[in-house]
């Protein structure tokens, strides 16, 4: 192994660093117009007039269209719920209503501020709790009439826009019995990705097809997406992608590409459109806000005997991803430890706010944080050592979860708790008040993630002087998956350096179809399709050496751009004259690769509804942290962070650091400080300074051990590596400072109010 | 909008004297990205909070999409495309690539001009103080740290 297993350089890096690499929002084409759009400044109301004549009027003005201009028909991922603009009446503050194209963005806003808007301001329906209270407004009143896409099968009506219950019918006798009854609840705000690249897109129109330039996660999404929004076939839409300025989820689903390409053909002009920060702030998919109610019966020897979990999500105005994220606390919960039978009730309901959506790990910061705070109050309410406690509860190998998957290898989880102990031996409680009036905590949870499944391909081509081209639609959205990791797999494969292996920037009209950078998927699903690719044209590249080296192809050893007769190093010919061979003799040497994780065995009847049905991959995830309390201020500080994440086969580990480093930061800001506030049904916070980000001076250092169970179907073993640092913080950092303050935290942001409000109690 | 008013403004960037007619809500990162083409810095909150645009102003660093460009009259402006040769880039932007500080990048050229300014300002500068001078400087991918220890192996071969 040469490629694999090393620190190499992202292709990337040398252009970022120069200042040279091309995002979305640098692009430029020549002749192109700029569209701006008017948003809705209230949550809720009925739209009673909408005059556009003024901006039409407007000094450099193009066009303007509001709803009754275009196909503005509802489309959605899965219900199709959200229409391209508010035609009838508006479900968030931030929702699009008109759209102006002028020469210049000031331009159109100027224009935009001349649309003549009256609505009907009605009360919003702000929280999931007012949304399913009987009697409330329906968000959707025509919700019956949506389409669902491909027919797929849930509970859904009116404000609950999807639903699972898994319910195995006797844990109410379980309670009956029960020694201790344990019961909590816990509430998680909304989190925003807070990309640093605003969403963008440039359309043009030419001969009867689109072509979208974006910087986006996911390019074929957009392709199928846009398919369904304009109503032309797939084949009709080009999407071509640049460099990612973050996304972290928020840029997979459609952004501003349906505008700018119906706007590209009704102008006959290319068109640039680029969200300001407040649109961002506004629209952006945030993590869903959510509460979380679980119930545990727990026997006299500390043995859970049944557990009832309720939860309820916020989607926002729309259903989005939403009805397959509704399944994950199936996964969640009886996942990793036996807590006996286990009911299921997950719930999504509309509200008149920003639609919720992906964000690195989806639920899973708040699932686990609610999981793994109740494991803490099951532990002390028993008078048992938290840690052991979990030890005690761990399942075994072949546990099986709620969907009636095995999770083989869990016994992964205990090496992971093994090792952690090893570097920083679990003291049991960060015992209180230390001498310099602080109080110090500890706390530890645990975690099983997966690595999405979705497809991937790639083409790759043997170049005459020996190189790799890699062609694919994977995206980088900064992870270095693929400006390391997919070179990497290429170069190991056929002997080469990674410098050796190019790899091409995403294009649907090039590359076949690719799931997008989300669930820690690059690495290991499109990492085995370049594998597979790479490894046909090393059989042919071995082939067409053995003829000419006059030897078997299976006598051949492939070291450092040459190929030789093992133990005859004298009977060799460079890749490179292989190649130019090839290509003048048969034809040039490609190969192909396409993959997709198969489901593994579950139990399909254990529920209904679910659109998310297994976890395919999983990995394994122990944290622990120490944190200092100031009593006076409420203050929080992190002392140390550590964790063990089993990775699979680590392809590099200082790109996989810098997942853990990032993954973690993002969890902190979660856990203490980021705020995304609702009040009425609007955001509070609206700007990057009352957001409250980690800046460098909040961060500690996390140390990191990265564990090494390779996966054979992955790539040289890999797992998927970048989502999972963020889904265990939550959780521990609220265990460590309900340790520190005795008293228990359910809610977080852990803010300083909220710290001096427990310490009261 | 007082854009068409005009006024002319001569400064230096990355070195390069330039004479310009700018309207006077022409902020200098426009001028830098839509005139110039020096796309390095970052159109990203257009609000002075996130620190993707900041840009060197007489060796301090500054958030350009909220700095006049009218006021530039007599300013040496340096911007990221400054810092590198056409074969050869800087010592921090080399660390930035040995320490994988580089995720998806469009934090980095104002963070390198950041840095670049305490460090010609501040040879061997303290952890702290690093952490202290990216104040400015959000990034959401990395959680600073591997960029943190490329600006700090920058000061140990300055002080070695």
């Amino acid at each position: 192994m040469t490629a694999v297993g090393t620190s190499v350089v992202r292709s990337d890096g040398e252009a970022k660093v120069r200042g040279d690499a091309i995002f979305g929002v640098d692009l430029a084409v020549h002749g192109m117009l700029h569209a701006r759009l008017l948003r809705a400044p209230v949550p809720a109301g009925f739209i009673r007039r909408i005059d556009t004549s003024r901006a039409a009027a407007s000094p450099g003005v193009h066009d303007v269209v509001t709803g009754a201009d275009v196909r503005n028909d509802r489309t959605g991922i899965v219900v199709s719920d959200s229409p391209l603009f508010a035609a009838d009446y508006i479900t968030y503050e931030g929702e699009p209503i008109a759209a102006v194209v002028a020469d210049t963005p000031e331009l159109a806003e100027a224009a935009i501020r001349k649309i003549e808007l009256e609505i009907d301001e009605t009360a919003p329906v702000a929280t999931p709790e007012q949304a399913l209270s009987p009697g409330s407004r329906l968000v959707h009143p025509a919700w019956a009439e949506f389409d669902i896409a491909g027919g797929a099968e849930f509970a859904r009506g009116g404000n609950i826009a999807a639903e699972i219950l898994s319910d195995p019918g006797d844990i109410d006798a379980a309670f009956a019995g029960a020694d201790h009854v344990v019961e909590d609840s816990y509430r998680a705000p909304r989190q925003y990705q807070a990309y640093l690249e605003p969403k963008m897109a440039l359309a043009t129109y030419e001969a009867g097809r689109y072509t979208i330039q974006v910087s986006h996660q996911y390019p074929f999404r957009i392709r199928d997406r846009l398919a369904q929004v304009l109503d032309v076939p797939k084949s009709a839409i080009r999407v071509v992608g640049h460099h990612i300025g973050g996304g972290f989820g928020a840029k997979l689903d459609l952004g501003l590409e349906p505008y700018a390409a119906v706007l590209a053909r009704r102008t006959g002009r290319p068109i640039k459109m680029v969200n300001t920060a407040s649109e961002e702030r506004l629209t952006a998919p945030c993590r869903d806000n959510a509460t979380v109610k679980i119930r545990s019966a727990v026997g006299r020897d500390g043995t859970i005997l049944a557990q009832d979990v309720d939860v309820v999500y916020d989607s926002g105005a729309y259903a989005n991803n939403g009805p397959a994220l509704v399944s994950i606390p199936m996964f969640m919960y009886g996942s990793i430890y036996r807590v006996g039978t286990v009911r299921i009730r997950s719930r999504m309901a509309y509200t008149n706010t920003a639609p919720t959506g992906a964000f690195r790990g989806v639920s899973g910061p708040y699932l686990v944080f609610a999981a793994e705070r109740h494991m803490d109050h099951i532990a002390n309410e028993l008078g048992r050592d938290r840690r052991e406690y979990r030890l005690a509860s761990l399942a075994a190998d072949g546990h099986k979860m709620r969907n009636g998957q095995a999770l083989e290898q869990l016994s992964i989880l205990r090496e992971a708790f093994d090792l952690v102990e090893e570097h920083v031996p679990w003291a049991g409680s960060g015992q209180g008040q230390q001498s310099n009036g602080k109080l110090r905590g500890i706390g530890i949870a645990a975690a099983v993630w997966l690595t999405n499944p979705a497809p991937g391909q790639a083409t790759v081509k043997l170049n005459e002087d020996g190189t790799l081209t890699v062609v694919t639609a994977a995206t980088d959205s900064g992870s270095g998956a693929v400006f390391t990791g997919l070179r990497q797999i290429a170069a190991e494969c056929l002997g080469l350096a990674a410098d050796q292996v190019t790899i091409t920037m995403p294009d649907t009209d090039v590359a076949g179809f690719d799931a997008g950078s989300q669930g820690s998927r690059t690495t290991h699903v499109a990492g085995r399709a370049v594998l597979d690719a790479t490894t046909e044209v090393r059989k042919r590249v071995l082939e067409k050496a053995a003829s000419m080296l006059e030897a078997a192809s299976e006598d051949l050893v492939i070291e450092d751009g040459d190929i030789h007769v093992a133990g005859v190093p004298d009977m060799r010919v460079s890749i490179s004259q292989v190649a130019m061979a090839a290509t003048f003799g048969q034809g040039p040497i490609v190969g192909t690769g396409s993959y997709t994780t198969p489901p593994p065995p579950h139990d399909p009847a254990c529920t209904t509804g679910m659109l998310f049905s297994t976890w395919p991959t999983p990995t394994y995830h122990v944290h622990y942290a120490e944190v200092e309390v100031d009593p006076v201020t409420g203050q929080v500080s992190v002392e140390r962070y550590v964790i063990a994440q089993e990775v699979g086969r680590a392809i590099n580990p200082d790109a996989i650091m810098g997942q853990v480093q990032g993954g973690v930061a993002q969890g902190l800001g979660y856990a203490l400080w980021e705020r995304m506030d609702i009040e009425d049904a609007r955001y509070v916070q609206r700007n990057f300074e009352t957001h409250g980000l980690p800046l460098a001076c909040d961060m500690p250092e996390v140390e990191a051990i990265l564990m090494e169970h390779p996966e054979a179907a992955g790539p040289y073993g890999a797992k998927g590596a970048a989502e999972p640092p963020i889904v265990p913080v939550a959780a521990v950092i609220a265990n460590a400072v309900s340790d520190a303050i005795g008293a228990p935290i359910d809610t977080i942001p852990i803010t300083p109010e909220a710290v001096l409000e427990a310490l009261e109690r | 909008m007082t854009d068409d008013q005009s006024v002319p403004v001569r400064f230096t960037v990355n070195g390069r004297e330039q004479e310009l007619q700018v309207g006077a809500g022409e902020t200098l990162l426009r001028t830098l990205r839509d005139r110039l083409y020096l796309t390095g810095a970052k159109e990203g909150c257009l609000e002075g909070e996130c620190g993707a645009c900041t840009v060197l102003v007489d060796g301090a660093p500054v958030d350009s999409c909220i700095l006049a460009t009218a006021a530039m009259e007599g300013r040496e402006v340096r911007t990221v495309e400054g810092l590198s040769q056409v074969d050869q880039i800087s010592p921090l932007q080399q660390a930035f690539l040995d320490h994988a500080a580089v995720q998806c990048g469009f934090c980095i050229p104002g963070i390198l001009m950041t840095l670049t300014a305490l460090l010609e300002r501040q040879p061997s500068p303290t952890r702290e103080g690093i952490e202290t001078a990216l104040a400015g400087n959000i990034c959401r991918c990395t959680g600073y740290r591997q960029i943190v220890e490329a600006a700090m192996a920058v000061a140990a071969e300055e002080t070695s």
